[in-house]
C-alpha cells in the first residue's frame, strides 16, 4: 500500500494551480511537501483527499484508483483551523471520530489519551473557542490522527505550534509512519523538515520539482569539499581535475571532477603547508530548495 | 493508541450522528431554551387571560323592600343561571332604608315600584348587566299578570313567534376560531422557516468557513451532512410545534371553547403533518443558501429569496381566499400552510387534504434531489460566493 499521484492537475480559471504532478507517499515513511507560498501543495492535498476535483491525471492508492471509501479513512487535517468553535474539545473529538466509523466509547478512549499527550487534559470540557489557536491546532490534529487513519494528509500541521508541541507532534507523526501508514505533511520550515523526514517532495509553480531522500537530493549534485589550510589556499586553482566553487584565503571550496585529483591535491597541500581541514560539505537543504525550486 | 478493531468504515448511519449532533447543540443553547419557554409561557399567558377574563363572576347587591322582595328573588335566580352575574339579596324595611343603602354604596341598585312602574335605582351610574336581567324578569312577570287578567297564558300569546336559526356555512363561533388557529399557524409556520432556516443557513457555511466541513467531507458522504442537518433541524422544528400546540390545546379545554378542543385536534394533525413536509423542503433550500456563501455575512445576501418565498407563504395564508385560495392549497410549498386552514375552516375535504400532501411531498422529493446536488458542489468551493448556475454546473 502506499500513495501517490500520476500527473495530477488542476487549474483556477488560466491558471494551472498544480501541473501534472506525480509524487509518491510510501508507506512507514515522513513525507515532507515543501515549497512557497501558491507553489501548489494545498491544491494538490485537497485533490488527494477529494475536497477538490481533479482536472487531470489520477490519486492511486494500494495499486488501483482512490475511491471514495479509501479516502474516509484518510486522516486530514485542512490549512485553515477551525472546528465547531461553540462545541466542546471532547465532545467534538468524539463526534468527528464516530463519523470516522469509530465506536463512542473507543474514540473517548482515544481522544483522552491523545489531549493528555498534547497537554490539554484539563481542557477537555472547554468549548473550542476558548482555547488558543495553537490549542485548536493541537486539537485538530488530533481529530485527523485519532481513528487510526490509513493515511495521513497534513496541511501545515506545525505551523503556530511551541518548540515543545512540535517535539510532540513530531513523535506523534513519527508513530503514524511506524505503524506503516504513508504520512504527508506540509511545512514551510526546512530544517524541521530535513530533521524529521525520511522523504521529500519540492514544489514550485505547480510543478513537483524534486523527490526522494535527503540523501537522494544531494547526491544529485556534486558532493561539495571544504579546504581549509594553514596559509593561502590561492594555488589550490591552478590543480587539475578540480572546480573551485570559492576561495577565501586560507579557505577554498570545491568540487572534484575527476576520482583522484582529490590525492592529488591532499599531496600537494601537505607538500607546501599543514592541512588543518578537508571534508566534504553536507549542503542544508534550503540550500538544495533554492536551487531546485530557482 | 486505538487498534484496528475500532475503526469501521464510514458508518451507514453517519447521518444519524450528524442529526444527534444538530439536536444536542440546540437544546442546549440557552438562547433556543429560553425563546422556546417564552412562547409557551405567552401561550399560557393568553389562554390565562382569556380564561380569567371570561370566567369573571360580577357580585351585585339588590335592595328591596317588602312588597318587591319576591320579584328580587326571581331575579336572582334568573341572575344565577348565568356564571356572569351573581346577585346577593337585601331586604331592608322601607324605601328611606333602601335609598340609604344605595348612598353609602352598601348596595348597588334598589327595586322598587313607582307607581305603577318598575324601577331600577341606582347612585350615579347604571348597573347595565343588572339592568337587563331585572328588565327580562320584570316583563316577563307583568306579561304574565297582564295575560292572567285577560283570561290567556304567556306561553298562548307566545305561540308561534319563536324565530328558529339555521347556518349554511357553520357557525361564526367555529369561523372565528379556526381564523385565529389558522393565523396562529400560519405565523408559527413563517416563525419556524425563518428562525430554522437562518440558524440552518448559519450552521452550514460556519462549516463551510471553519473547513470543518472538508474533514467531515474525506469521513462521511455529504449527502448525509445535508440529511443529518435536515433531519436534525426538522425534528427540532416539529417537536417545538408539538409543544406548542398540546401546550395551546390543553390550555383550550380550560376556557369556554372547551367543547371546540376535538374538534380542533383533527385539523392540528393535519397542520403538523403539512408543516413536517413544508418545513424539510424550505430547510433544504435553507440548506443550499449556507452553503451557496462562503462567509457567514453573505447567508443574508444568498438567502434573499427564500425570505421573500417564506413571507409569501404567510402572506398567501393571510390574504388568498375563493378560487385563489382552492388553487394555492395545491401548489407547494404555499399548500403546507393554505391547505390545512381549509382543511379547518371546513371548505376542503379529507382526499383533497391527501391530494395536496401528495403533491407537497413529491415537490419536498424533488427539492431534496436538487438541493444535495447544489449544496454538494457548493460547499466545497471556497473564495466567495457561489453562484447558483456554476454550483449546478460545477464538477465535484
Amino acid at each position: 500500500m502506499s500513495l501517490a499521484t500520476i500527473d495530477l492537475s488542476r487549474s483556477f480559471g488560466d491558471i494551472a494551480a498544480v501541473d501534472r504532478v506525480s509524487l509518491t507517499v510510501p508507506n512507514g515513511l515522513l513525507t515532507g511537501f515543501v515549497g512557497g507560498n501558491g507553489a501548489g501543495k494545498t491544491t494538490t492535498m485537497r485533490m488527494i483527499t477529494g475536497v477538490l476535483a481533479i482536472h487531470g491525471g489520477r490519486v492511486v492508492w494500494d495499486g488501483h484508483d482512490i475511491t471514495a471509501a479509501d479516502r474516509r479513512r484518510f486522516g486530514y487535517m485542512p490549512e485553515e483551523r477551525g472546528l465547531y468553535p461553540k462545541q466542546r474539545v471532547l465532545d467534538q473529538l468524539i463526534y468527528l471520530s464516530q463519523l470516522s466509523g469509530m465506536a463512542a466509547p473507543a474514540a473517548k478512549r482515544s481522544a483522552l489519551e491523545l489531549l493528555e499527550r498534547f497537554g490539554l487534559a484539563d481542557r477537555a470540557k472547554d468549548r473550542v473557542e476558548k482555547l488558543s489557536l495553537g490549542n485548536q491546532q493541537r486539537v485538530q490534529v488530533i481529530a485527523a490522527v485519532m481513528s487510526s487513519p490509513i493515511a495521513l494528509i497534513l496541511d501545515e500541521p506545525f505551523s503556530g505550534l511551541d518548540p515543545d508541541a512540535v517535539e510532540a507532534m513530531a513523535s506523534l507523526l513519527r508513530e503514524h509512519a511506524d505503524r506503516g501508514v504513508p504520512v504527508l505533511f506540509s511545512s514551510h520550515q526546512l530544517d524541521l523538515v530535513d530533521r524529521i523526514c525520511d522523504r521529500l517532495v519540492i514544489m514550485a509553480r505547480g510543478r513537483a520539482v524534486a523527490q526522494g531522500t535527503a540523501d537522494e537530493l544531494r547526491s544529485r549534485y556534486p558532493v561539495r569539499h571544504r579546504l581549509v589550510l594553514a596559509h593561502d589556499a590561492g594555488w589550490v586553482r591552478d590543480l587539475p581535475g578540480l572546480r573551485i566553487i570559492a576561495i577565501d584565503g586560507t579557505t577554498a571550496l570545491l568540487e572534484i571532477a575527476e576520482s583522484g585529483a582529490e590525492q592529488a591535491l591532499l599531496h600537494q597541500a601537505l607538500a607546501r603547508t599543514q592541512v588543518l581541514e578537508f571534508a566534504p560539505v553536507i549542503p542544508p537543504l534550503s540550500e538544495l530548495y533554492r536551487e531546485v525550486a530557482a | 493508541m486505538t487498534t484496528a478493531d475500532d475503526v469501521r468504515s464510514s458508518p451507514a448511519n453517519a447521518w444519524l450522528l450528524v442529526a444527534r449532533r444538530e439536536i444536542m447543540v440546540k437544546v442546549t443553547d440557552r438562547a433556543f431554551l429560553i425563546g422556546t419557554l417564552v412562547t409557551v409561557a405567552i401561550i399560557i399567558g393568553v389562554i390565562l387571560a382569556q380564561a380569567l377574563f371570561a370566567g369573571r363572576t360580577q357580585d351585585v347587591t339588590l335592595v328591596t323592600t317588602p312588597e318587591a322582595a319576591q320579584l328580587g328573588a326571581v331575579v336572582q335566580q334568573v341572575a344565577d343561571a348565568d356564571d356572569d352575574l351573581k346577585i346577593i339579596l337585601n331586604e331592608v324595611a322601607d324605601a328611606d332604608a333602601a335609598r340609604a343603602e344605595i348612598t353609602n354604596e352598601a348596595a348597588n341598585a334598589w327595586l322598587h315600584q313607582d307607581g305603577e312602574v318598575w324601577t331600577l335605582t341606582t347612585k350615579s351610574e347604571p348597573e347595565s348587566s343588572l339592568e337587563s336581567v331585572v328588565a327580562l324578569v320584570v316583563r316577563q312577570q307583568v306579561l304574565a299578570t297582564n295575560a292572567a287578567d285577560v283570561g290567556t297564558s304567556i306561553e298562548e300569546l307566545e305561540e308561534g313567534t319563536t324565530l328558529a336559526t339555521a347556518f349554511l356555512e357553520g357557525d361564526t363561533e367555529r369561523a372565528e376560531l379556526a381564523a385565529i388557529v389558522g393565523f396562529a399557524f400560519a405565523f408559527l409556520f413563517y416563525i419556524a422557516s425563518l428562525v430554522f432556516g437562518i440558524t440552518l443557513a448559519n450552521s452550514v457555511v460556519e462549516e463551510k468557513q471553519s473547513r470543518v466541513a472538508e474533514i467531515i467531507a474525506t469521513a462521511i458522504p455529504l449527502r448525509h451532512l445535508l440529511m443529518g442537518k435536515i433531519v436534525g433541524n426538522t425534528v427540532l422544528a416539529v417537536s417545538q410545534l408539538l409543544l406548542y400546540a398540546v401546550v395551546g390545546l390543553i390550555g383550550l379545554a380550560f376556557t369556554d371553547y372547551r367543547d371546540l378542543v376535538a374538534e380542533i385536534s383533527g385539523p392540528v394533525v393535519w397542520f403538523i403533518v403539512f408543516f413536517l413536509a413544508g418545513f424539510t423542503l424550505l430547510a433544504c433550500l435553507w440548506a443550499v443558501a449556507g452553503s451557496l456563501a462562503s462567509r457567514t455575512e453573505d447567508v443574508q445576501s444568498t438567502s434573499v429569496p427564500l425570505t421573500m418565498l417564506v413571507m409569501a407563504i404567510l402572506f398567501g395564508a393571510l390574504v388568498l381566499d375563493g378560487t385563489w385560495q382552492t388553487i394555492g392549497s395545491f401548489v407547494p410549498p404555499l399548500s403546507a400552510v393554505i391547505m390545512p386552514i381549509r382543511l379547518l375552516e371546513g371548505d376542503a375535504t379529507w382526499w383533497e387534504g391527501l391530494v395536496a400532501l401528495a403533491l407537497l411531498i413529491l415537490a419536498t422529493l424533488g427539492t431534496v434531489r436538487i438541493c444535495e446536488r447544489i449544496y454538494r458542489r457548493s460547499l466545497l468551493q471556497t473564495g466567495g460566493q457561489v453562484s447558483l448556475r456554476k454550483a449546478w454546473a460545477a464538477e465535484e
